[in-house]
């Protein structure tokens, strides 16, 4: 598998002093500054400098549906998640997933009866839990696999024909992690840091709890920042000419009294020309020869074409959208809102979306 | 009372306040003295209900005295948005003089719509009523051929007569021709067509659109309007920031208007111009336009300008295509360029 270009320090595990080697301020998560003393004890494995790639490979077009089973994959399109990070997940085996299926339905029993917080409609529902196991949805070899836990509501007096459709979803995966991250770890831990719920707040909640409890990681709200949104529009154009996004559309919010909300859509055609125009190949009447160059693409253009877009857009209404802060993108290809939820509408580019957010979480991760 | 009647009447009364019911009664006048007073309002609403049509029965109300009801609310009583959103429309080319056209009488206007409007569909139901703002309120309750008038979806239209103004909330795209052509026949004008601008509020659209709203006009000397509330700080910043905020909430000021600004709700611009970035020369020397819609959207949207005008979020002089929402009164705008020309220029808004 192709190696990413990207600045990843290794943080010596018995050294005092790191230097950061790039001087890109924009992608430095607060914290860093202070694992950076954690580094120094020796606790931390070798993330810690670690910062957003800044350049990618570009999205093919994956004929996904040849390596995943088209029914799991319809359940994980054109539905909205919302994201969480997971620490690695100690003692989690994929061969055991019938087991997890049965404890998880019985720590729910057990928590309704305590009177926890989920939503039932009536008394008498219980609740049956699948855990599946999605194959074919990674891309290295060092990636776990994914995981699809559903859970069905049962009414104690159903048919058993019944076909029943799942009150709520989850699935954890990883892909195209870090390989020395995953191989850093020690062996009986199992690296998922992706987890994405749809359905009530209840049962997620529940569900996040009884990870904890079996095998002692730790869950976080995963937001999409500004650069990953930035990201997602521009590998998201980048697939124009292969697949139509139809349209690309912006929201952002401006600390205005009362605040204002500017929607920027873009025809498809527009924002795909921009975007070849700043790409890097693209010079003034030269015959680039592109093999290379567009297979991968960097966060300067990321950037520029954004700077492009937020200039035709000042020209016209001289307001600076610098000033608001971007809080969701959508194509016809997927939807990713600042607060942390995504929705994959086409699974042909799944994997550079879910590739990128793997890397956010990983980058979320404390450790 | 048939059943549709008394389901009017009790949408009707859900949506007014309790404390407005008496005046509202009062206003509308259909009860006895006796009977108004034996309602007893600090009961519950549903009881209130059906205290109320137990009285409408009594008298032996209709469909009609139940619609008279409804007008008084819409026009008076509720203020919330209520009806979801209202259109303008702007009546064009009047007939003979000025004086002419805005000279229309009251009772001829309201014979002349009905008598058009019931020409062109048999089963309607409409009710004129002037008010005190020289608005001539008009509730038109729609049936067709074989069915008779539905009064659950009326459509309101309010008309000032002396201007060539129209405003309409819940009209369906089939209404809109019959509307358009009783309107036009009635008034003296020939044709009529969309004004480019909606909203919730219907004061708010109407004070956007006839100017009712505090104008501010460019000083000779700066004087500072007043604001409304200073958030203290540093005092060397206060120092060397109070004239360039003072200049820019001047500016804001006379793009959008001091004090209460009416309440628009969105504005929607269709760019159709060049794509305008001199560090990207690939995309500034082509041809076609670079196609987008923006839409602006906010609980008070003039008020957002103003303070994006006044708190440097947005370079002043505030460009004509923000200023033109107040201006023009409209807040849907299509933007082309103008020929060809340097991109320094102004872009015009048309239509």
């Amino acid at each position: 598998m192709e190696q990413h270009h990207n600045s990843v320090t290794r943080t010596p595990l018995n050294s005092v002093v790191v230097q950061r080697r790039s001087k890109r301020k924009s992608y430095r998560l607060s914290y860093r500054s202070c694992l950076g003393a954690a580094s120094r004890l020796g606790l931390t494995p070798a993330l810690t400098a670690r910062r957003l790639n800044t350049s990618r490979r570009a999205p093919k077009s994956h004929n996904i549906t040849e390596k995943v089973d088209a029914a799991q994959l319809t359940l994980l399109v054109k539905t909205e998640w919302q994201l969480s990070y997971v620490t690695p997940l100690y003692q989690f085996r994929h061969t055991q997933l019938k087991s997890y299926s049965r404890q998880l339905s019985a720590f729910i029993a057990a928590e309704k009866q305590q009177g926890m917080a989920v939503e039932v409609e009536g008394p008498q529902k219980t609740f049956r839990v699948s855990f599946s196991l999605v194959q074919g949805l990674t891309e290295s070899d060092d990636d776990a696999e994914t995981v699809l836990i559903q859970i069905y509501s049962k009414p104690v007096f159903a048919r058993q024909d019944e076909p029943q459709k799942p009150v709520w979803s989850g699935w954890l995966t990883c892909i195209n992690g870090n390989p020395e991250y995953l191989g850093s770890l020690p062996k009986d831990f199992v690296c998922l840091p992706l987890f994405g719920s749809s359905g009530a707040e209840g049962l997620t909640t529940l569900v996040k709890s009884w990870f904890q409890q079996s095998f002692d990681c730790c869950f976080g709200r995963l937001e999409i920042s500004h650069t990953s949104l930035q990201w997602l529009m521009a590998l998201w154009t980048n697939c124009h000419n292969e697949y139509s996004i139809q349209h690309l559309k912006m929201i952002w919010t401006l600390p205005a009294e009362p605040p204002l909300q500017v929607t920027y859509t873009v025809n498809s055609e527009d924002a795909w020309e921009l975007w070849g125009s700043v790409r890097k190949g693209n010079r003034e009447g030269e015959e680039a020869e592109e093999k290379e160059e567009e297979s991968s693409i960097d966060i300067e253009e990321v950037t520029r074409f954004m700077q492009g877009l937020q200039s035709h857009f000042y020209r016209h209404f001289r307001l600076d959208l610098s000033a608001g802060s971007l809080n969701q993108v959508s194509t016809a290809l997927g939807s990713a809102k600042y607060n942390g939820r995504i929705k994959i509408t086409n699974s042909r580019y799944m994997i550079t979306t879910l590739t990128l957010l793997t890397e956010c979480a990983l980058l979320k991760m404390p450790i | 009372m048939d059943e549709s009647t008394k389901r009017l009447l009790q949408r009707l009364m859900r949506r007014i306040q309790t404390q407005m019911l008496r005046t509202t009664l009062d206003k509308w006048g259909r009860l006895t003295g006796e009977q108004l007073r034996s309602m007893d309002f600090t009961l519950s609403k549903w009881a209130l209900t059906e205290k109320l049509l137990a009285i409408c029965e009594e008298n032996e109300l209709a469909v009609k005295h139940i619609t008279e009801l409804e007008m008084i609310c819409e026009s008076d009583v509720i203020d919330n948005p209520s009806q979801g959103m209202w259109y303008a429309f702007q009546l064009m080319d009047p007939e003979g003089t000025y004086y002419d056209a805005h000279s229309v009488e009251l009772t001829q206007f309201k014979e002349q719509f009905k008598s058009h409007l019931r020409e062109l569909i048999r089963h309607v139901s409409v009710k004129i009523k002037k008010h005190t703002d020289e608005a001539v309120w008009i509730r038109i309750a729609w049936g067709d051929t074989f069915s008779r008038p539905n009064h659950m979806k009326p459509t309101y239209v309010v008309h000032y007569l002396q201007t060539p103004y129209v405003f309409v909330t819940s009209l369906t795209s089939k209404q809109k021709p019959l509307l358009s052509q009783a309107l036009v026949l009635s008034t003296r004008y020939q044709a009529i067509k969309d004004a480019n601008l909606s909203g919730r509020k219907l004061t708010a659209i109407r004070d956007l659109l006839m100017r009712q709203y505090h104008q501010v006009f460019p000083t000779r000397y700066p004087a500072p309007i007043a604001e409304n509330d200073q958030t203290v700080s540093n005092q060397h910043i206060e120092r060397e920031q109070a004239e360039p905020a003072a200049n820019r909430l001047q500016a804001a000021c006379e793009a959008f208007g001091g004090g209460v600004l009416p309440q628009l709700q969105s504005a929607v611009y269709k760019l159709e111009t060049k794509f305008r970035d001199h560090s990207n020369k690939t995309m500034t020397e082509r041809e076609e336009p670079f196609k987008c819609v923006v839409k602006f959207a906010s609980t008070n949207l003039l008020e957002s300008l103003r303070h994006c005008a006044s708190s440097g979020i947005a370079s002043t002089p505030v460009t004509p295509l923000l200023s033109s929402i107040p201006l023009k009164g409209k807040n849907y705008f299509v933007i082309t360029d103008n020929g060809p020309g340097p991109s320094s220029q102004m872009r015009q808004p048309q239509n």
